[in-house]
């Protein structure tokens, strides 16, 4: 049996922080992932959203770490070479009515500690935002937007540089007390940790009763999208969100700017009873479509190109009429086992200072030494539909993979779709390489690239066809040959 | 040198059926140096997959297959010396006739006298139609499917659904079907098949597959593999009627439902889009917005036969030469005198949708919805100056009419449409 | 018993629906042009289809080579044809037009190959 110092359960934006924030110091991490990469559940499927902070109830922990990981999220996606563009957010008021809760908000931004809030008037909103029809604003500058899977693969992939271990498609059967310490039985083994930090999401409930008796339960709670076309980019700048829903903690069905050009409609919210039950429906993509055309007149849903749905992981019941909290503790009847429990949005956001605080938990425990060599530094190629004419044409000449296009939507190299397909955690899946260089991601949807991704994966990387994943791992693309 | 920098006479964008149509046309034509430019790593676009035969029996009398039509064209393109690039991606072009392009032998720049934009077309996807439910593997565009299992060797699935009755969806309900794959049925939203007749007969008929017409999907299930989908009849004004639904069991959907021009690269150079082709605003020469530049194939409008395709893409070629046989190319002088064409009553969409010159003009129209028997009509400022019978109309079918524009002057309107 | 029936010809992308009288053989209305009568007539009795398809290619640049048969051939040997196909398998280089395989089931048709194949080469 393997043993570990620290055993992480979940890939997700959150396990993979703490992961990368662990690799710091001079422990044995290992991180269990269920699906065949990380950030496959709610950390690709949200907004991508930084935000500010201002909607958290104050001295709440999702208000504190919120604004904390807010704080160092630049620096963070820097060194991970992840894309983040503090555009700012407009919350508009469609009625004098709604001006007041502009007023409230602000007020609890303030106590937040959100910086640079300003009400603002029509002019201003048009002479930005000329596609908005809004009297009155709540300008939030500390708001943001990155890619929320980039982030957690960069971190992830980090992680793995600084000697953490990450094991995909392997399942938490079972876990074991023993004097504090923890057996772990998975699919793939037995393994022995001091600690367990419970990153599981959606699945942490599930985790904690290995355990212990768990004190909450879990309310899944599904957020709908729509994606528009690149060639939307110029009807908005900014984030643009309707003020929040009291109730719940429901932001409203936004406007966001992606980084990549698209633009995302929604979430919608909705409370189910499947934890991974992802689909879309009819109706929401017509609320979200009703909605937005409320704030934006002109949007067309002939540039629909994609829609997608992700589910927070609730853990007060719909009637509960507060906003519920993180939770970010040590079990107090099993010592080392960390919680990280409600984690939905602005989790994302928060993710960095909750990385920060697990380690101060540790700490507390076991004496924690830094490495003297930590890589803090993830380096990444540019994507090469952002290099000058002159920096396309060296790439080319040292590597010809750079000259041969393969995704015409978002012209993405076949250099970059083999660089995705060498990643450090080994996932080889069509979403691996659509999440790490967006080929497939653009409006045909990998209709052109599909066929030169399984080339390169059956030439340069000896896959079976009919093993040939989408994303999960019975999500077989083919069954064999027309002719053996 | 950072960039390899090349001038050409004609540079066509796209090895398709419709750029090596134009290409062979313009050099034939005299433009001295002709460069055809194709993305992926052989020339012919998507004819290689279409292993299928019906093809070129208008122009030749002859039906042959995809390969064999494409082969023909591709030998003359190489006997008359047009450069082939394969594996060469376009990025951009401009107003000023420059063409950025990129392939491994580097970033290569080509100033031309002519371009010609043949890139043909892609699916409409499930995002396309927003199509509610999980988001399993197995769900492919037709032709994708069609690249796999003729291209590439590979089978996608076992029970498979088609969505959409267009010729693409019809010819792989027959291709899958004979390798083995049970087809459950073709599903279409529209209360007729949207495929040639020809093809409903041998690929659906002939091997007693089911078509659902005035049906929809409305639901996919499946968490990793597709494992069902539902369909319902639509009403009239397409939405689902409840009550109606059924599901099947399949582990594989096939989107045929519709094909759109590629043109990112023509609008940003500037170019206008016709939002009912979805392909360049042309004149008689099919010329687009941009002196200089023309537009043929499926990036131009969506073509049911590679016949009328290849015809109207040799126009395209030959004007793109006469350009560069002028003194003072890309500055032909239409005059300010021009007519604009209008789409009327009945007509989905028509081209040229500007005319310069007086004298027989060849009109590609596609109707909005199928007739038995009617009447074109086409009337400049509001006198009708051509009428025909027409019969059998069908939306999948473009339809090719000559007229004679007589003399004009100033701003015209011309509108084209059906009288009962 | 009704004599009349409809056909649909399949020989150009018109699609002429053709009625003809089964039991004569003579064409009522329809017909758009003399292949399509002879069509018709043939697919009352003896419908014949050209069949295409892929057949495995070793050493080549593709793994597989397309097919047609040379002639149309009966509806029902469709399937029997296609065993026979699924089969074989030839090595690279293959020429468009060369004959794959000669007389297939006694058809009368052969199976000829719609594409230039050139040997895979090692570099």
């Amino acid at each position: 049996m393997k043993n570990f110092h620290i055993a992480i359960i979940g890939g997700g934006v959150i396990g993979s922080a703490i992961a990368r924030e662990l690799s710091r110091y001079e422990l044995d991490i290992i991180l269990f992932e269920k699906e065949s990469d990380v950030a496959s559940s709610t950390s690709k499927a949200n907004s991508g959203v930084i935000h500010s902070g201002i909607n958290s109830p104050p001295k709440s922990l999702k208000a504190h770490f919120c604004v904390e990981g807010n704080k160092i999220f630049q620096s963070l996606a820097e060194e991970l070479s992840v894309p983040v563009k503090f555009t700012g957010k407009y919350i508009i008021a469609r009625n004098e009515e709604e001006i007041k809760d502009l007023i409230k908000l602000k007020k609890n931004g303030i106590e937040n500690n959100v910086k640079g809030l300003r009400l603002i008037e029509a002019e201003e909103i048009n002479s930005n935002e000329p596609n908005i029809s809004s009297k009155y604003a709540l300008f939030v500058p500390s708001a943001g937007i990155t890619l929320p899977y980039q982030l957690t693969i960069a971190l992830a992939e980090n992680s793995i540089i600084n000697g953490v271990k990450f094991l995909l498609e392997t399942k938490i059967i079972d876990i074991n007390n023993i004097n504090n310490k923890y057996n772990i039985k998975t699919n793939n083994g037995l393994f022995k940790s001091d600690f367990i930090i419970n990153a599981a999401g959606l699945n942490c409930r599930d985790i904690v009763q290995m355990l212990e008796e768990p004190d909450f339960k879990v309310y899944p709670c599904r957020g709908e999208y729509l994606v528009l076309d690149k060639n939307c980019n110029s009807l908005i700048k900014k984030l643009i969100y309707p003020i929040p829903q009291k109730k719940y903690g429901f932001l409203g069905i936004h406007i966001t700017p992606t980084i990549d050009g698209n633009i995302l409609l929604g979430p919608t919210f909705e409370y189910i009873n499947n934890i991974n039950d992802t689909k879309t429906t009819k109706e929401k993509m017509n609320l979200i479509l009703k909605e937005v055309k409320e704030i934006i007149p002109s949007v067309n849903e002939k540039a629909v190109i994609n829609a997608y749905s992700g589910i927070r992981c609730k853990i007060s019941p719909p009637e509960y009429d507060r906003i519920s909290d993180f939770r970010v503790e040590n079990s107090k009847i099993n010592p080392g086992l960390i919680n990280l429990l409600g984690i939905e949005s602005p989790g994302l956001s928060a993710a960095p200072a909750i990385a920060k605080e697990v380690v101060k938990i540790i700490s507390k425990n076991i004496e924690l030494s830094k490495k003297t060599k930590f890589i803090s530094k993830y380096e990444k190629y540019k994507k090469f539909s952002d290099m000058t004419n002159v920096k396309k044409s060296k790439i080319i000449k040292r590597d010809t993979n750079w000259g041969r296009i393969i995704c015409r939507c978002e012209n993405v190299t076949e250099a970059e779709v083999i660089n995705a397909l060498s990643n450090p955690l080994g996932a080889k899946t069509l979403s691996s390489v659509k999440y790490r260089c967006r080929a497939g991601m653009g409006r045909c949807q990998g209709g052109f690239c599909t066929q030169h991704i399984i080339r390169i994966m059956e030439e340069k990387f000896n896959l079976d066809r009919t093993k040939i994943k989408l994303k999960s791992q019975k999500s077989n693309l083919f069954i064999g040959k027309i002719r053996e | 040198m950072i960039l390899i920098k090349v001038t050409s006479d004609v540079t066509v964008i796209g090895g398709g059926p419709a750029g090596l149509a134009a290409g062979i046309s313009a050099k034939e034509s005299g433009a001295e140096k002709v460069i055809i430019i194709d993305r992926n790593n052989w020339i012919g676009g998507i004819l290689p997959q279409c292993i299928h035969d019906g093809f070129g029996i208008e122009a030749t009398g002859l039906s042959q297959t995809g390969p064999e039509y494409i082969n023909e064209y591709i030998k003359k393109a190489r006997n008359l010396g047009i450069t082939l690039l394969i594996e060469t991606m376009v990025l951009n072009f401009n107003n000023k006739l420059e063409i950025i392009s990129a392939s491994k032998k580097g970033l290569l720049k080509i100033k031309s006298k002519s371009i010609i934009l043949a890139m043909g077309c892609r699916e409409k996807t499930r995002g396309n139609l927003i199509i509610p439910g999980d988001r399993p593997s197995g769900i492919y565009t037709a032709g994708l499917a069609q690249a796999l299992i003729n291209l590439y060797n590979i089978m996608p699935g076992k029970n498979i659904v088609i969505l959409g009755s267009g010729d693409v969806g019809l010819i792989m309900a027959r291709r899958l079907k004979i390798e083995g794959a049970n087809i459950l049925g073709v599903i279409e939203i529209l209360p007729y098949p949207n495929g040639l007749p020809r093809n409903v007969v041998q690929c659906l008929k002939d091997y007693n597959i089911p078509l659902f017409l005035n049906h929809t999907i409305t639901s996919i299930e499946g968490k990793d593999r597709l494992k069902k989908i539902t369909i319902a009849k639509v009403d009239k004004n397409k939405k689902p009627i409840l009550g109606t639904e059924k599901t099947i069991k399949c582990d594989t959907l096939l989107l045929s439902v519709g094909l759109i021009p590629e043109n990112e690269i023509s609008s940003d150079a500037g170019i206008i889009i016709d939002s009912s082709t979805g392909g360049p605003i042309v004149n008689q020469d099919y010329r687009t917005t941009i002196p200089g530049i023309y537009a043929c194939g499926n990036c131009l409008q969506v073509y049911d036969t590679v016949d009328l395709l290849s015809i109207h893409a040799k126009i395209a070629g030959r004007q793109s030469a006469i350009n560069t046989l002028k003194e003072n190319n890309n500055n032909i002088n239409y005059a300010d005198k021009k007519i604009i064409v209008k789409p009327g009553n009945g007509i989905k969409h028509i081209i040229p949708q500007q005319i310069n010159i007086t004298g027989m003009i060849n009109f590609s129209i596609r109707v909005d919805e199928p007739k038995n028997s009617t009447k074109i009509s086409f009337k400049l400022n509001k006198n009708e100056i051509f009428i025909k019978n027409l019969k059998y109309l069908n939306p999948a079918s473009i339809i090719n009419v000559k007229v004679k524009i007589p003399k004009f002057s100033k701003n015209n309107i011309l509108e084209v449409s059906l009288n009962e | 018993m009704n004599e009349e029936t409809n056909i649909t010809c399949i020989l150009c992308p018109i699609g002429c629906e053709i009625r003809i009288n089964k039991k004569e053989l003579f064409i009522i209305d329809g017909a758009k042009c003399e292949k399509g009568i002879e069509y018709s007539k043939n697919e009352v009795f003896n419908p014949k289809r050209i069949l295409t398809t892929s057949i495995l290619v070793k050493n080549g640049i593709l793994p597989l080579l397309s097919v047609k048969t040379s002639k149309p051939i009966p509806k029902e040997k469709i399937f029997k044809i296609l065993k026979i196909i699924k089969r074989t398998s030839v090595n690279a280089p293959v020429e468009m037009g060369e004959i794959i395989i000669q007389n297939v089931l006694g058809t009368g048709s052969d199976i000829i190959a719609t594409k230039t194949i050139k040997k895979f080469e090692t570099s």
